[in-house]
Protein backbone atom coordinates (compact mmCIF):
# COMPACT_ATOMS: atom_id res chain seq x y z
CA UNK A 1 0.00 0.00 0.00
CA UNK A 2 1.56 3.02 -1.28
CA UNK A 3 1.63 6.71 1.00
CA UNK A 4 -1.06 7.60 -1.22
CA UNK A 5 -3.86 5.46 -0.46
CA UNK A 6 -2.82 4.90 3.27
CA UNK A 7 -4.14 8.61 3.42
CA UNK A 8 -7.26 8.43 1.44
CA UNK A 9 -8.17 5.28 3.82
CA UNK A 10 -7.63 6.96 7.19
CA UNK A 11 -10.22 9.37 5.84
CA UNK A 12 -12.55 6.63 5.22
CA UNK A 13 -14.74 4.93 7.54
CA UNK A 14 -16.19 2.62 5.83
CA UNK A 15 -16.69 1.32 2.48
CA UNK A 16 -19.01 -0.61 0.83
CA UNK A 17 -17.86 -2.20 -2.78
CA UNK A 18 -20.25 -3.34 -5.10
CA UNK A 19 -22.41 -4.97 -2.92
CA UNK A 20 -24.87 -7.80 -3.98
CA UNK A 21 -27.07 -8.79 -1.21
CA UNK A 22 -30.43 -10.63 0.00
CA UNK A 23 -32.31 -13.75 1.87
CA UNK A 24 -32.05 -17.24 1.31
CA UNK A 25 -35.37 -18.40 2.52
CA UNK A 26 -36.15 -21.68 3.73
CA UNK A 27 -34.31 -25.16 2.50
CA UNK A 28 -32.18 -27.62 4.30
CA UNK A 29 -29.23 -26.07 5.50
CA UNK A 30 -29.85 -22.63 4.23
CA UNK A 31 -30.03 -23.42 0.14
CA UNK A 32 -33.06 -21.93 -0.07
CA UNK A 33 -34.30 -19.80 -2.85
CA UNK A 34 -32.10 -16.30 -2.71
CA UNK A 35 -33.72 -13.20 -3.09
CA UNK A 36 -32.14 -11.02 -3.92
CA UNK A 37 -32.47 -7.63 -2.08
CA UNK A 38 -29.62 -5.03 -2.82
CA UNK A 39 -27.75 -4.57 -6.54
CA UNK A 40 -24.19 -3.47 -6.71
CA UNK A 41 -24.27 -1.25 -4.44
CA UNK A 42 -21.68 0.72 -4.14
CA UNK A 43 -20.39 3.94 -1.56
CA UNK A 44 -18.59 5.40 1.25
CA UNK A 45 -18.77 7.03 4.22
CA UNK A 46 -16.07 9.78 5.17
CA UNK A 47 -14.91 10.66 8.53
CA UNK A 48 -17.02 13.21 10.68
CA UNK A 49 -19.91 12.98 7.67
CA UNK A 50 -23.44 11.96 8.05
CA UNK A 51 -24.24 10.26 5.23
CA UNK A 52 -28.47 10.01 4.55
CA UNK A 53 -29.86 7.00 2.99
CA UNK A 54 -33.48 7.78 1.70
CA UNK A 55 -35.57 5.71 -0.10
CA UNK A 56 -39.29 4.00 0.23
CA UNK A 57 -39.96 1.33 2.09
CA UNK A 58 -38.53 -1.91 1.24
CA UNK A 59 -36.28 -0.04 -0.96
CA UNK A 60 -33.58 -2.26 1.13
CA UNK A 61 -32.22 0.21 3.38
CA UNK A 62 -32.59 -1.80 6.26
CA UNK A 63 -31.08 -4.87 4.58
CA UNK A 64 -28.54 -2.82 3.66
CA UNK A 65 -27.96 -1.93 7.66
CA UNK A 66 -27.67 -5.29 8.76
CA UNK A 67 -25.11 -5.95 6.14
CA UNK A 68 -23.21 -3.63 7.47
CA UNK A 69 -23.52 -4.21 11.04
CA UNK A 70 -22.49 -8.48 9.85
CA UNK A 71 -25.62 -9.68 10.79
CA UNK A 72 -25.93 -10.20 7.11
CA UNK A 73 -23.33 -11.58 4.57
CA UNK A 74 -23.12 -10.00 1.16
CA UNK A 75 -23.53 -12.47 -1.47
CA UNK A 76 -21.02 -10.76 -3.73
CA UNK A 77 -18.30 -7.35 -2.86
CA UNK A 78 -17.22 -6.11 0.02
CA UNK A 79 -17.99 -4.64 3.10
CA UNK A 80 -14.71 -2.68 4.32
CA UNK A 81 -14.83 -1.38 8.41
CA UNK A 82 -12.08 1.46 9.00
CA UNK A 83 -13.59 1.83 12.54
CA UNK A 84 -14.06 -0.50 15.40
CA UNK A 85 -17.68 -2.39 15.44
CA UNK A 86 -20.11 0.29 14.18
CA UNK A 87 -23.30 0.43 16.63
CA UNK A 88 -26.94 1.02 15.80
CA UNK A 89 -29.87 2.98 16.70
CA UNK A 90 -33.18 1.52 16.17
CA UNK A 91 -36.32 3.58 14.97
CA UNK A 92 -38.92 2.48 17.81
CA UNK A 93 -37.72 3.19 21.03
CA UNK A 94 -40.81 1.86 22.99
CA UNK A 95 -39.85 -1.68 21.83
CA UNK A 96 -36.11 -1.57 20.95
CA UNK A 97 -35.25 -1.62 24.88
CA UNK A 98 -35.25 -4.65 26.92
CA UNK A 99 -38.48 -3.62 29.27
CA UNK A 100 -37.51 -5.68 31.58
CA UNK A 101 -34.47 -3.59 33.03
CA UNK A 102 -33.49 -0.39 34.12
CA UNK A 103 -31.61 2.46 32.62
CA UNK A 104 -28.34 1.72 34.14
CA UNK A 105 -28.33 -2.39 33.05
CA UNK A 106 -29.47 -1.47 29.51
CA UNK A 107 -26.58 0.83 29.51
CA UNK A 108 -24.06 -1.27 31.17
CA UNK A 109 -24.90 -4.22 29.36
CA UNK A 110 -23.03 -3.90 26.06
CA UNK A 111 -19.62 -3.33 28.03
CA UNK A 112 -20.12 -6.64 29.37
CA UNK A 113 -20.79 -8.45 26.69
CA UNK A 114 -17.20 -7.68 26.60
CA UNK A 115 -16.23 -8.40 30.08
CA UNK A 116 -12.83 -6.80 29.99
CA UNK A 117 -14.57 -3.58 32.10
CA UNK A 118 -14.48 -3.66 34.98
CA UNK A 119 -17.69 -2.82 37.68
CA UNK A 120 -16.45 0.97 38.69
CA UNK A 121 -15.06 1.53 34.81
CA UNK A 122 -18.41 0.32 33.77
CA UNK A 123 -20.35 2.78 36.27
CA UNK A 124 -17.96 5.72 35.21
CA UNK A 125 -18.80 5.16 31.99
CA UNK A 126 -22.31 4.84 32.28
CA UNK A 127 -22.77 8.00 34.09
CA UNK A 128 -20.45 10.05 31.23
CA UNK A 129 -22.38 8.61 28.81
CA UNK A 130 -25.54 9.69 30.15
CA UNK A 131 -24.42 13.27 30.85
CA UNK A 132 -23.78 12.94 27.42
CA UNK A 133 -26.66 12.28 26.06
CA UNK A 134 -28.36 14.92 28.18
CA UNK A 135 -30.14 12.68 30.82
CA UNK A 136 -29.84 13.62 34.71
CA UNK A 137 -28.57 10.57 36.73
CA UNK A 138 -32.08 9.81 38.03
CA UNK A 139 -33.30 8.32 35.25
CA UNK A 140 -30.68 5.34 36.16
CA UNK A 141 -33.20 3.72 38.45
CA UNK A 142 -36.15 4.04 36.01
CA UNK A 143 -37.47 1.52 33.46
CA UNK A 144 -37.97 1.89 29.50
CA UNK A 145 -41.74 2.05 30.24
CA UNK A 146 -41.53 5.23 32.99
CA UNK A 147 -39.53 7.08 30.21
CA UNK A 148 -40.72 9.61 27.35
CA UNK A 149 -40.23 8.85 23.56
CA UNK A 150 -37.22 11.64 23.44
CA UNK A 151 -35.93 9.97 27.01
CA UNK A 152 -36.08 6.69 25.69
CA UNK A 153 -34.07 7.64 22.05
CA UNK A 154 -31.56 9.34 24.05
CA UNK A 155 -31.22 6.00 25.81
CA UNK A 156 -30.91 3.99 22.87
CA UNK A 157 -28.13 6.39 21.58
CA UNK A 158 -26.49 6.55 24.70
CA UNK A 159 -26.62 2.17 25.00
CA UNK A 160 -25.31 2.98 21.34
CA UNK A 161 -22.60 5.13 22.13
CA UNK A 162 -21.47 2.87 25.34
CA UNK A 163 -18.33 0.73 24.06
CA UNK A 164 -17.46 4.25 21.86
CA UNK A 165 -17.79 3.41 18.64
CA UNK A 166 -16.58 5.89 15.95
CA UNK A 167 -19.44 5.07 13.77
CA UNK A 168 -22.79 5.04 14.09
CA UNK A 169 -25.88 3.33 11.59
CA UNK A 170 -29.35 5.25 12.84
CA UNK A 171 -32.69 3.26 11.27
CA UNK A 172 -35.21 6.36 11.32
CA UNK A 173 -33.97 7.36 14.65
CA UNK A 174 -36.76 10.11 15.06
CA UNK A 175 -39.11 8.60 13.14
CA UNK A 176 -41.72 7.51 16.32
CA UNK A 177 -40.99 11.21 17.52
CA UNK A 178 -43.29 14.41 16.94
CA UNK A 179 -41.74 17.54 15.71
CA UNK A 180 -40.28 19.31 18.78
CA UNK A 181 -39.08 16.05 19.94
CA UNK A 182 -37.13 15.21 16.56
CA UNK A 183 -35.62 18.48 16.32
CA UNK A 184 -34.12 18.08 20.04
CA UNK A 185 -32.64 14.75 18.98
CA UNK A 186 -31.53 15.88 15.71
CA UNK A 187 -29.21 18.46 17.50
CA UNK A 188 -28.23 16.16 20.21
CA UNK A 189 -26.89 13.62 17.55
CA UNK A 190 -25.20 16.86 15.68
CA UNK A 191 -23.30 17.88 18.71
CA UNK A 192 -22.22 14.15 19.40
CA UNK A 193 -20.97 14.06 16.36
CA UNK A 194 -18.39 17.13 17.32
CA UNK A 195 -17.96 15.84 20.87
CA UNK A 196 -17.03 12.45 19.99
CA UNK A 197 -15.80 12.34 16.78
CA UNK A 198 -18.46 10.64 15.25
CA UNK A 199 -19.85 9.36 11.61
CA UNK A 200 -23.29 8.56 10.85
CA UNK A 201 -24.86 6.15 8.55
CA UNK A 202 -28.80 8.09 8.76
CA UNK A 203 -31.48 5.92 7.26
CA UNK A 204 -34.68 7.79 7.27
CA UNK A 205 -37.51 7.86 4.72
CA UNK A 206 -38.16 11.78 5.80
CA UNK A 207 -36.31 14.02 3.35
CA UNK A 208 -36.93 17.21 5.67
CA UNK A 209 -35.31 15.48 8.67
CA UNK A 210 -32.07 14.38 6.29
CA UNK A 211 -31.78 18.00 4.97
CA UNK A 212 -31.67 18.97 8.70
CA UNK A 213 -28.64 16.84 9.45
CA UNK A 214 -27.08 15.15 6.97
CA UNK A 215 -23.67 16.16 4.37
CA UNK A 216 -24.70 13.37 1.97
CA UNK A 217 -27.27 11.81 0.85
CA UNK A 218 -27.73 8.25 -0.69
CA UNK A 219 -30.97 7.93 -2.85
CA UNK A 220 -31.83 3.86 -2.93
CA UNK A 221 -34.93 3.19 -4.58
CA UNK A 222 -35.16 -0.70 -5.62
CA UNK A 223 -31.94 -2.45 -3.88
CA UNK A 224 -29.94 0.25 -6.64
CA UNK A 225 -28.64 3.14 -5.39
CA UNK A 226 -29.75 5.71 -8.14
CA UNK A 227 -28.42 9.05 -6.93
CA UNK A 228 -25.93 10.42 -4.77
CA UNK A 229 -24.10 13.29 -3.84
CA UNK A 230 -23.93 16.41 -1.47
CA UNK A 231 -27.33 17.19 0.54
CA UNK A 232 -27.74 20.72 -0.84
CA UNK A 233 -27.08 19.88 -4.38
CA UNK A 234 -28.90 16.99 -4.44
CA UNK A 235 -32.18 18.81 -3.06
CA UNK A 236 -31.77 21.86 -5.34
CA UNK A 237 -31.25 19.79 -8.85
CA UNK A 238 -31.96 16.20 -8.52
CA UNK A 239 -30.75 14.09 -11.80
CA UNK A 240 -32.85 11.41 -11.10
CA UNK A 241 -36.45 11.00 -12.03
CA UNK A 242 -37.17 9.11 -9.07
CA UNK A 243 -35.29 11.30 -6.44
CA UNK A 244 -37.34 14.42 -8.41
CA UNK A 245 -40.50 12.80 -7.46
CA UNK A 246 -39.39 11.93 -3.62
CA UNK A 247 -38.96 15.56 -3.43
CA UNK A 248 -42.07 16.74 -5.30
CA UNK A 249 -44.22 14.22 -2.24
CA UNK A 250 -41.98 16.02 0.73
CA UNK A 251 -42.45 19.23 -0.51
CA UNK B 1 -43.51 -2.32 50.81
CA UNK B 2 -46.69 -0.61 50.29
CA UNK B 3 -47.76 -2.70 47.57
CA UNK B 4 -46.65 -6.14 49.53
CA UNK B 5 -48.68 -4.77 52.60
CA UNK B 6 -51.85 -4.46 49.91
CA UNK B 7 -51.38 -7.85 48.31
CA UNK B 8 -51.31 -9.42 52.09
CA UNK B 9 -54.68 -7.60 52.95
CA UNK B 10 -56.23 -8.68 50.08
CA UNK B 11 -54.97 -12.57 50.56
CA UNK B 12 -56.61 -12.37 54.11
CA UNK B 13 -59.97 -10.53 52.78
CA UNK B 14 -59.72 -13.39 50.38
CA UNK B 15 -58.68 -16.49 52.35
CA UNK B 16 -62.31 -14.91 55.11
CA UNK B 17 -63.91 -15.06 52.03
CA UNK B 18 -63.38 -18.21 51.33
CA UNK B 19 -63.40 -20.19 54.32
CA UNK B 20 -67.27 -18.64 54.81
CA UNK B 21 -68.00 -19.74 51.27
CA UNK B 22 -66.81 -23.36 52.63
CA UNK B 23 -68.32 -22.96 55.92
CA UNK B 24 -71.87 -21.97 53.76
CA UNK B 25 -71.66 -25.01 51.44
CA UNK B 26 -70.92 -27.57 54.49
CA UNK B 27 -73.59 -25.94 56.38
CA UNK B 28 -75.93 -27.20 53.27
CA UNK B 29 -74.48 -29.95 52.18
CA UNK B 30 -74.33 -31.69 55.75
CA UNK B 31 -78.21 -31.73 56.94
CA UNK B 32 -79.11 -32.17 60.47
CA UNK B 33 -75.76 -33.60 61.47
CA UNK B 34 -76.93 -34.87 64.91
CA UNK B 35 -79.74 -36.64 63.54
CA UNK B 36 -77.32 -38.64 60.37
CA UNK B 37 -74.94 -39.53 63.34
CA UNK B 38 -77.98 -40.66 65.36
CA UNK B 39 -79.62 -42.51 62.76
CA UNK B 40 -82.89 -43.85 62.49
CA UNK B 41 -82.84 -45.10 65.95
CA UNK B 42 -82.66 -41.62 67.97
CA UNK B 43 -84.74 -39.78 69.68
CA UNK B 44 -85.94 -36.16 69.00
CA UNK B 45 -84.62 -35.69 72.69
CA UNK B 46 -81.41 -37.70 72.36
CA UNK B 47 -81.09 -35.61 68.90
CA UNK B 48 -81.81 -32.29 70.35
CA UNK B 49 -79.29 -33.23 73.19
CA UNK B 50 -76.71 -33.93 70.64
CA UNK B 51 -77.19 -30.79 68.69
CA UNK B 52 -76.52 -28.64 71.98
CA UNK B 53 -73.50 -30.53 72.71
CA UNK B 54 -72.07 -29.33 69.10
CA UNK B 55 -73.11 -26.47 69.33
CA UNK B 56 -75.59 -26.47 66.53
CA UNK B 57 -78.18 -25.03 67.89
CA UNK B 58 -76.58 -21.62 68.16
CA UNK B 59 -76.92 -18.96 64.68
CA UNK B 60 -75.03 -19.87 61.89
CA UNK B 61 -72.89 -16.60 61.92
CA UNK B 62 -72.23 -16.95 65.23
CA UNK B 63 -71.34 -20.36 64.94
CA UNK B 64 -68.88 -19.34 61.67
CA UNK B 65 -67.38 -16.71 63.91
CA UNK B 66 -66.15 -19.40 65.88
CA UNK B 67 -65.03 -21.83 63.64
CA UNK B 68 -62.78 -19.02 62.04
CA UNK B 69 -62.05 -18.26 65.65
CA UNK B 70 -60.69 -21.85 66.30
CA UNK B 71 -58.61 -21.58 62.91
CA UNK B 72 -56.45 -19.20 65.21
CA UNK B 73 -55.89 -21.13 68.29
CA UNK B 74 -55.71 -24.05 66.72
CA UNK B 75 -58.81 -25.52 67.44
CA UNK B 76 -60.08 -26.94 64.43
CA UNK B 77 -63.42 -28.59 65.39
CA UNK B 78 -63.68 -32.45 66.52
CA UNK B 79 -63.98 -35.00 64.04
CA UNK B 80 -67.56 -37.18 64.19
CA UNK B 81 -65.50 -40.38 64.24
CA UNK B 82 -62.29 -39.66 66.24
CA UNK B 83 -61.94 -37.57 69.50
CA UNK B 84 -57.98 -36.44 68.87
CA UNK B 85 -58.15 -33.39 68.44
CA UNK B 86 -57.94 -32.42 64.59
CA UNK B 87 -54.51 -31.16 64.23
CA UNK B 88 -53.47 -34.25 65.36
CA UNK B 89 -55.08 -36.07 62.74
CA UNK B 90 -53.83 -33.48 59.92
CA UNK B 91 -50.99 -32.41 60.83
CA UNK B 92 -48.97 -35.39 59.73
CA UNK B 93 -50.73 -36.30 56.76
CA UNK B 94 -50.37 -32.57 55.22
CA UNK B 95 -46.84 -32.72 56.32
CA UNK B 96 -46.33 -36.01 53.95
CA UNK B 97 -48.44 -34.02 51.24
CA UNK B 98 -46.92 -30.86 51.75
CA UNK B 99 -42.83 -32.69 51.45
CA UNK B 100 -44.33 -34.31 48.40
CA UNK B 101 -45.88 -30.97 46.90
CA UNK B 102 -42.40 -29.35 47.90
CA UNK B 103 -40.21 -32.44 45.87
CA UNK B 104 -42.21 -32.16 42.99
CA UNK B 105 -41.97 -28.34 42.57
CA UNK B 106 -38.32 -28.18 42.95
CA UNK B 107 -37.84 -30.64 40.25
CA UNK B 108 -40.77 -28.82 37.94
CA UNK B 109 -38.57 -25.50 38.67
CA UNK B 110 -35.53 -26.72 38.03
CA UNK B 111 -35.98 -28.80 34.94
CA UNK B 112 -38.62 -26.94 33.37
CA UNK B 113 -36.51 -23.42 33.34
CA UNK B 114 -33.39 -24.41 31.48
CA UNK B 115 -35.20 -27.12 29.46
CA UNK B 116 -37.33 -24.64 28.42
CA UNK B 117 -34.99 -22.64 26.94
CA UNK B 118 -33.39 -25.57 25.53
CA UNK B 119 -36.12 -26.80 23.88
CA UNK B 120 -35.98 -23.25 22.43
CA UNK B 121 -33.06 -23.56 20.44
CA UNK B 122 -34.41 -26.89 19.11
CA UNK B 123 -36.92 -24.68 16.89
CA UNK B 124 -36.35 -25.30 13.10
CA UNK B 125 -34.30 -28.40 13.93
CA UNK B 126 -35.19 -32.20 12.83
CA UNK B 127 -34.97 -32.82 16.17
CA UNK B 128 -37.84 -30.25 17.21
CA UNK B 129 -40.35 -32.29 16.06
CA UNK B 130 -39.22 -35.91 18.16
CA UNK B 131 -38.91 -33.32 20.90
CA UNK B 132 -42.68 -32.35 20.60
CA UNK B 133 -43.71 -35.49 20.27
CA UNK B 134 -42.02 -36.80 23.28
CA UNK B 135 -43.03 -33.57 25.42
CA UNK B 136 -46.94 -34.32 23.91
CA UNK B 137 -46.54 -37.75 25.06
CA UNK B 138 -45.19 -36.61 28.93
CA UNK B 139 -48.03 -34.21 28.99
CA UNK B 140 -50.43 -37.20 27.85
CA UNK B 141 -49.48 -40.14 30.49
CA UNK B 142 -51.32 -39.60 33.61
CA UNK B 143 -49.72 -40.11 36.88
CA UNK B 144 -51.29 -42.56 38.68
CA UNK B 145 -50.13 -44.79 35.33
CA UNK B 146 -46.60 -43.48 35.30
CA UNK B 147 -46.59 -44.55 39.42
CA UNK B 148 -47.78 -48.03 38.08
CA UNK B 149 -45.32 -48.25 35.84
CA UNK B 150 -42.60 -47.03 38.91
CA UNK B 151 -43.77 -49.36 41.52
CA UNK B 152 -43.24 -52.20 39.54
CA UNK B 153 -39.66 -50.96 37.79
CA UNK B 154 -38.30 -48.92 40.56
CA UNK B 155 -40.58 -50.75 43.47
CA UNK B 156 -40.38 -54.51 42.36
CA UNK B 157 -37.35 -55.00 39.58
CA UNK B 158 -35.18 -53.03 40.75
CA UNK B 159 -36.27 -53.20 45.18
CA UNK B 160 -35.58 -49.44 45.72
CA UNK B 161 -38.33 -49.23 47.78
CA UNK B 162 -41.30 -51.48 49.05
CA UNK B 163 -44.75 -50.60 46.99
CA UNK B 164 -47.77 -50.05 49.67
CA UNK B 165 -44.86 -50.32 52.16
CA UNK B 166 -44.52 -46.68 53.85
CA UNK B 167 -43.35 -46.37 56.99
CA UNK B 168 -46.07 -45.77 59.36
CA UNK B 169 -43.87 -42.32 59.95
CA UNK B 170 -41.83 -40.37 58.21
CA UNK B 171 -39.13 -40.61 61.51
CA UNK B 172 -40.11 -44.36 61.71
CA UNK B 173 -38.26 -44.84 58.70
CA UNK B 174 -36.95 -41.62 57.01
CA UNK B 175 -34.90 -43.52 54.19
CA UNK B 176 -37.73 -45.55 52.89
CA UNK B 177 -40.17 -42.83 53.05
CA UNK B 178 -38.16 -39.97 51.14
CA UNK B 179 -37.41 -42.78 48.28
CA UNK B 180 -41.08 -43.22 48.47
CA UNK B 181 -41.96 -39.61 48.19
CA UNK B 182 -39.19 -39.00 45.71
CA UNK B 183 -41.06 -42.06 42.80
CA UNK B 184 -44.01 -40.07 43.85
CA UNK B 185 -43.24 -36.82 43.24
CA UNK B 186 -40.96 -37.56 40.07
CA UNK B 187 -44.37 -39.27 38.45
CA UNK B 188 -46.26 -36.23 39.51
CA UNK B 189 -44.13 -33.97 37.97
CA UNK B 190 -43.58 -35.39 34.58
CA UNK B 191 -46.49 -33.72 33.23
CA UNK B 192 -45.91 -30.70 34.66
CA UNK B 193 -42.47 -30.61 33.45
CA UNK B 194 -43.70 -31.18 30.02
CA UNK B 195 -46.41 -28.33 30.24
CA UNK B 196 -44.21 -25.52 31.49
CA UNK B 197 -41.86 -26.48 28.96
CA UNK B 198 -43.84 -25.75 26.55
CA UNK B 199 -45.30 -23.10 27.81
CA UNK B 200 -42.13 -21.60 28.35
CA UNK B 201 -41.18 -22.74 25.25
CA UNK B 202 -43.73 -20.70 23.39
CA UNK B 203 -42.79 -17.79 26.09
CA UNK B 204 -39.31 -17.63 24.22
CA UNK B 205 -39.94 -17.68 20.65
CA UNK B 206 -42.48 -15.28 21.14
CA UNK B 207 -39.96 -12.68 22.88
CA UNK B 208 -37.90 -13.67 20.39
CA UNK B 209 -39.19 -12.01 18.11
CA UNK B 210 -38.88 -8.54 19.73
CA UNK B 211 -37.27 -5.44 18.88
CA UNK B 212 -35.15 -5.82 21.92
CA UNK B 213 -33.58 -9.05 21.32
CA UNK B 214 -32.61 -7.13 17.60
CA UNK B 215 -30.91 -4.41 19.64
CA UNK B 216 -29.09 -6.99 21.98
CA UNK B 217 -27.80 -8.90 18.99
CA UNK B 218 -26.81 -5.87 17.00
CA UNK B 219 -24.59 -4.81 20.69
CA UNK B 220 -22.49 -7.58 20.40
CA UNK B 221 -24.61 -10.24 22.06
CA UNK B 222 -24.56 -13.99 20.87
CA UNK B 223 -27.67 -16.21 21.47
CA UNK B 224 -26.71 -17.47 24.59
CA UNK B 225 -26.22 -13.64 25.95
CA UNK B 226 -29.78 -13.15 24.43
CA UNK B 227 -31.22 -16.11 26.05
CA UNK B 228 -29.82 -15.87 29.53
CA UNK B 229 -29.31 -12.00 29.71
CA UNK B 230 -32.39 -10.59 27.86
CA UNK B 231 -35.11 -12.81 26.82
CA UNK B 232 -35.03 -14.88 30.39
CA UNK B 233 -36.20 -12.42 32.42
CA UNK B 234 -38.93 -11.09 30.38
CA UNK B 235 -40.17 -14.75 30.25
CA UNK B 236 -40.17 -15.20 33.72
CA UNK B 237 -43.01 -13.43 34.63
CA UNK B 238 -45.38 -16.08 32.88
CA UNK B 239 -43.48 -19.04 33.85
CA UNK B 240 -44.04 -17.69 37.71
CA UNK B 241 -47.42 -17.43 37.24
CA UNK B 242 -47.91 -21.23 35.78
CA UNK B 243 -45.46 -22.65 38.25
CA UNK B 244 -47.75 -20.94 40.48
CA UNK B 245 -50.90 -22.24 39.57
CA UNK B 246 -48.75 -25.76 39.08
CA UNK B 247 -48.04 -25.88 42.95
CA UNK B 248 -51.52 -24.81 43.58
CA UNK B 249 -52.71 -28.09 41.80
CA UNK B 250 -49.89 -30.56 43.31
CA UNK B 251 -51.94 -31.02 46.11
CA UNK B 252 -55.07 -32.02 44.57
CA UNK B 253 -52.57 -34.64 41.97
CA UNK B 254 -50.71 -35.90 45.07
CA UNK B 255 -54.41 -37.48 45.87
CA UNK B 256 -54.25 -39.93 43.19
CA UNK B 257 -49.94 -40.06 43.47
CA UNK B 258 -50.72 -41.11 46.96
CA UNK B 259 -53.20 -43.96 46.32
CA UNK B 260 -50.91 -45.51 43.89
CA UNK B 261 -48.29 -45.29 46.31
CA UNK B 262 -49.82 -45.95 49.58
CA UNK B 263 -48.14 -43.09 51.00
CA UNK B 264 -50.83 -41.90 53.79
CA UNK B 265 -50.88 -38.11 53.11
CA UNK B 266 -53.53 -35.31 53.08
CA UNK B 267 -55.09 -36.72 49.58
CA UNK B 268 -55.62 -40.47 50.49
CA UNK B 269 -57.02 -39.35 54.12
CA UNK B 270 -59.69 -36.89 52.07
CA UNK B 271 -61.04 -39.72 49.78
CA UNK B 272 -61.30 -41.59 53.03
CA UNK B 273 -62.89 -39.06 54.95
CA UNK B 274 -65.29 -37.87 52.28
CA UNK B 275 -66.46 -41.43 52.00
CA UNK B 276 -67.08 -41.75 55.37
CA UNK B 277 -69.20 -38.20 55.49
CA UNK B 278 -66.85 -36.72 58.14
CA UNK B 279 -67.78 -33.36 57.48
CA UNK B 280 -65.63 -31.63 60.02
CA UNK B 281 -62.71 -33.01 58.83
CA UNK B 282 -63.44 -32.67 55.01
CA UNK B 283 -64.19 -29.52 55.69
CA UNK B 284 -61.25 -28.12 57.50
CA UNK B 285 -59.24 -29.47 54.55
CA UNK B 286 -60.96 -27.92 52.23
CA UNK B 287 -60.32 -24.67 53.94
CA UNK B 288 -56.31 -25.74 54.51
CA UNK B 289 -56.39 -26.41 50.73
CA UNK B 290 -58.45 -23.38 49.32
CA UNK B 291 -55.89 -21.76 51.06
CA UNK B 292 -52.76 -23.04 49.94
CA UNK B 293 -54.50 -22.23 46.26
CA UNK B 294 -54.27 -18.31 47.22
CA UNK B 295 -51.49 -18.81 48.95
CA UNK B 296 -49.63 -19.76 45.79
CA UNK B 297 -51.25 -17.14 43.72
CA UNK B 298 -50.25 -14.10 46.11
CA UNK B 299 -46.87 -15.37 46.04
CA UNK B 300 -46.33 -15.70 42.19
CA UNK B 301 -47.97 -11.62 41.93
CA UNK B 302 -45.40 -10.87 45.15
CA UNK B 303 -42.24 -12.48 42.34
CA UNK B 304 -43.70 -11.20 39.66
CA UNK B 305 -43.48 -7.48 40.79
CA UNK B 306 -40.25 -7.83 42.05
CA UNK B 307 -39.41 -9.00 38.07
CA UNK B 308 -41.49 -6.50 36.78
CA UNK B 309 -42.72 -3.64 38.60
CA UNK B 310 -44.92 -2.71 35.66
CA UNK B 311 -47.21 -5.72 36.99
CA UNK B 312 -48.37 -4.04 40.24
CA UNK B 313 -52.04 -5.29 40.60
CA UNK B 314 -54.05 -2.01 40.12
CA UNK B 315 -51.00 -0.13 40.51
CA UNK B 316 -50.91 3.59 38.68
CA UNK B 317 -48.23 2.64 36.07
Amino acid sequence: MNEHTKQQNSDLVLEVRHVNGGYRKGGLLGRGAFKQILFDVDFQVRHGEIVGLVGESGSGKSTLAKLILGLLRPESGQIVHHTPRPQIIFQDPYSSLNPAYDVEWILEEPLKVYGKYDRAERKRRVRDILARVELDERFLSCRPDELSGGQRQRVSIAAALIRRPRFLIADEPVSALDVTVQAQVLRLMRNLREELDLSYLFISHDLNVVYQICDRVLVLKGGVIVEQGEVEEVFRAPQHEYTKRLLAAAE
Amino acid sequence: MNYVIRRILMLLLTMLIVSFLTFLAFELVSGDVAQTKLGTEGTPEQVAALRHELGLDQPFLLRYGQWLGGFFTGDLGVSYYNPQPMWELIGPKLGVTLILAAISFLLITLISIPLGLLSYRLAGSPLDGLRTAFNQLCMAVPPFFIGILFSWFFGITLKLFIPEGFPSSIRANPGEAMTQLFFAAVCLSIPRIAMTVRMMRSTVIGEMQKAYVRTAISRGNDRRGVLLRHVLKNSLTGTVTFLAQTLAELIGGSIVVEQVFGIPGLGRFLVAEIRALDYPVVQTIVVILAFWVVLAGTVADLINQRIDPRLRLGGAK
